[in-house]
């Protein structure tokens, strides 16, 4: 079943452009000037019911503003979308009691009253009934690891506590989807995890869809199957996240220790050396060009193996590799 | 019915969040009481000279300001966010309330608490009854005259500040507007003539949440009844298309921001 369906979603803004200075804002006063901004430019993309898609890019890229069209936030310039059987900027209410969302710069909890006085009035706005909503409370206090937090003033949660929190106030009406923009800004790795374990968790078992926008290449690993990376308005790569891998994940870094000293000349045919030192290498080669076992064939010709290291470059080198490619096209 | 009860329940967590603060709270209440009484001051010292200005007398006048004291002081502590819409809408601030399902301008509204006005309610409330027109029936033209003030106050600031839609800024307008309807909702409109008295039924309604109602306190007449509902009406009417029409145009924006 599909959960989302968009077709050609166009969003523009228009932007006042002013010269610096005095003069230059007094023409501007009675002749103004604009520029028009296309934010997102024609994107079509649909999900299924339940899949974990994550919709990457860099600032600028079109993410929130999508997120926005897609809970009926903002209304298109033009195109379509349909979520979870709604048009969301015209039935933006009806489709709001079936969705949740967490926009990690816009908290939605109280900030000056414990979390649990947010989830009670969220209880009220999602016409739970009391028994319902204490239910749903214990669930997600044990999901999200919060029950300790939940009576404390919400301006005294460190920001993990409180993005645990957030993503727990969103799930409390049962959601079928869950649109989450940028939840792990500025958390530390571990609260990442805590936030990252709970939504997989939800995922699995009450069968929510989630659509994760992220800078963090580290929530598209943990939590997605599939990724849209999108650039300048316009989705640059669709795929799934183990063929993102599969394809651009060509490169390997290898580090190898020799128990004697490696020579100074030291050389490998179609392969690039990055360091060598007195007892070690570190080189990279792409495995289209050069074959893995003749590389290691070489390194083991070379002296005794102490220790070898092979390892993939991380996922956002290979994401900021596909933004590179796309920009000039798009731009 | 959902919708009230949805309404008690933010007005409930409003109140606990300004009990957060409890000293705040209160002094807001307190200080409001006394600034009120002492703009009051200058009608005993004018009625101490005079008996009468054009028919209004001292206790006619406490009872405009306890109408207007009580309607602006429902209004703030109810639906708090009326004197600042323009921002919320100017900084992209909408997005917390179209995410969630429930009539949007109305959520905005009462999702912020203004303490003072409680002060402005019991203000209000006790001029009323000093003016001497304390009765069954005259309580209850109050309590019509209040209601109608307060929907006057709402809707006309809503009108004002949903043109950020458009204009995108409108903090210093709409602050002019609520001055120019706050200070002439004071006075009775007998003071002025009938261009003015026009201009205050509609275009800066001050008259629908000052004389009117009060007149309407003093003795029932069918006119007063009709101008009151139906000027409430036609401005709550005017507010709700112009924020809903607006609506369309919303930016959102890219603020860090917090509910407090």
């Amino acid at each position: 079943m599909t959960a989302i369906e968009v077709n050609q979603l166009t969003r523009a803004f228009q932007s006042k452009r002013k010269a610096a200075g005095l003069a230059a804002s007094a023409r501007a006063l009675f002749q103004p000037e604009y520029n028009t901004v296309e934010a997102v430019r024609g994107i079509s993309f649909r999900m299924e019911a339940g899949e974990l898609l994550g919709f990457i890019g860099p600032n600028g890229a079109g993410k929130s503003t999508t997120i926005k069209m897609l809970t009926g936030i903002l209304h298109p310039s033009s195109g379509g979308a349909r979520v979870l059987g709604f048009t969301p900027w015209k039935e933006r209410e009806k489709l709001a009691f079936q969705i949740g969302t967490v926009f990690g710069q816009r908290p939605q909890l109280w900030y000056h009253l414990p979390a649990i006085d947010t989830f009670l009035l969220f209880g009220k706005i999602y016409e739970l009934d009391d028994r319902e909503t204490q239910k749903r409370i214990d669930l997600l206090a044990e999901a999200f690891e919060i029950r300790d937090l939940l009576e404390t003033p919400v301006r005294k949660l460190s920001l993990g506590q409180r993005m645990r929190c957030e993503v727990a106030a969103s799930l409390l009406h049962r959601p079928k989807l869950i649109l989450l923009d940028e939840p792990s800004i500025g958390l530390d790795v571990v609260a990442k995890q805590h936030i990252r374990d709970a939504i997989r968790r939800m995922n699995q078992e009450e069968g929510v869809g989630v659509l994760l926008t992220s800078h963090d290449a580290g929530d598209l690993e943990a939590l997605c199957k599939r990724v849209i990376i999108v650039n300048h308005g316009q989705i640059v790569y669709e795929d799934k996240v183990s063929n993102l891998k599969r394809k651009h994940l060509t490169t390997k870094l290898v580090e190898v220790r020799y128990a004697e000293e490696v020579p100074a000349n030291f050389r490998l045919d179609g392969v690039e050396i990055l360091k060598v030192g007195r007892y070690g290498v570190k080189l990279r080669f792409d495995t289209d060009q050069t074959a893995v076992d003749s590389v290691l064939a070489h390194l083991s010709g070379v002296g005794e193996l102490v220790d070898i290291t092979i390892s993939d470059p991380p996922l956002e080198e290979v994401i900021a590799k596909i933004y590179r490619e796309a920009a000039p096209a798009s731009s | 019915m959902k919708n009230i009860k949805f309404l008690f329940a933010l007005w409930k967590a409003n109140l606990q969040a300004a009990l957060e603060f409890r000293a705040a709270f209160l002094t807001q209440i307190i200080f409001m009481m006394i600034n009120n009484g002492a703009y009051f001051m200058f009608w005993f010292l004018y009625f101490d000279k005079f008996k009468n200005v054009r028919g209004w007398t001292l206790q006619d006048m406490m009872l405009l300001y306890g109408i207007a004291a009580t309607a602006w002081g429902l209004a703030a502590y109810f639906f708090g966010h009326f004197t600042t819409l323009g921002e919320v809408i100017a900084n992209g601030r909408l997005d917390y309330y179209l995410s969630l399902p429930k009539p949007v301008l109305l959520h905005v509204l009462a999702s912020k608490s203004l303490g003072s006005g409680m002060g402005d309610v019991i203000y209000g409330i006790g001029s009323f009854i000093l003016s001497g027109y304390l009765s069954w029936d005259g309580f209850l033209r109050y309590v019509l005259g209040v209601l109608a003030g307060v929907c006057i106050f709402i809707s006309f600031l809503t009108i004002i500040q949903s043109l950020s839609f458009w204009l995108g800024n409108t903090v210093a307008l709409s602050q002019i507007a609520l001055s120019a309807l706050l200070t002439f909702s004071l006075y009775p409109s007998a003071l002025f003539n009938s261009a003015t008295k026009f201009v205050l039924l509609t275009i800066i309604p001050a008259a629908l949440v000052g004389t009117v109602p009060a007149e309407f306190v003093r003795s029932f007449t069918w006119s007063s009844l009709l101008q009151m509902s139906a000027g409430a009406l036609i401005f709550l009417v005017l507010a709700v298309s112009m924020f809903r029409s607006g609506l369309r145009r919303y930016e959102s924006g890219s603020a860090i921001q917090v509910e407090v």
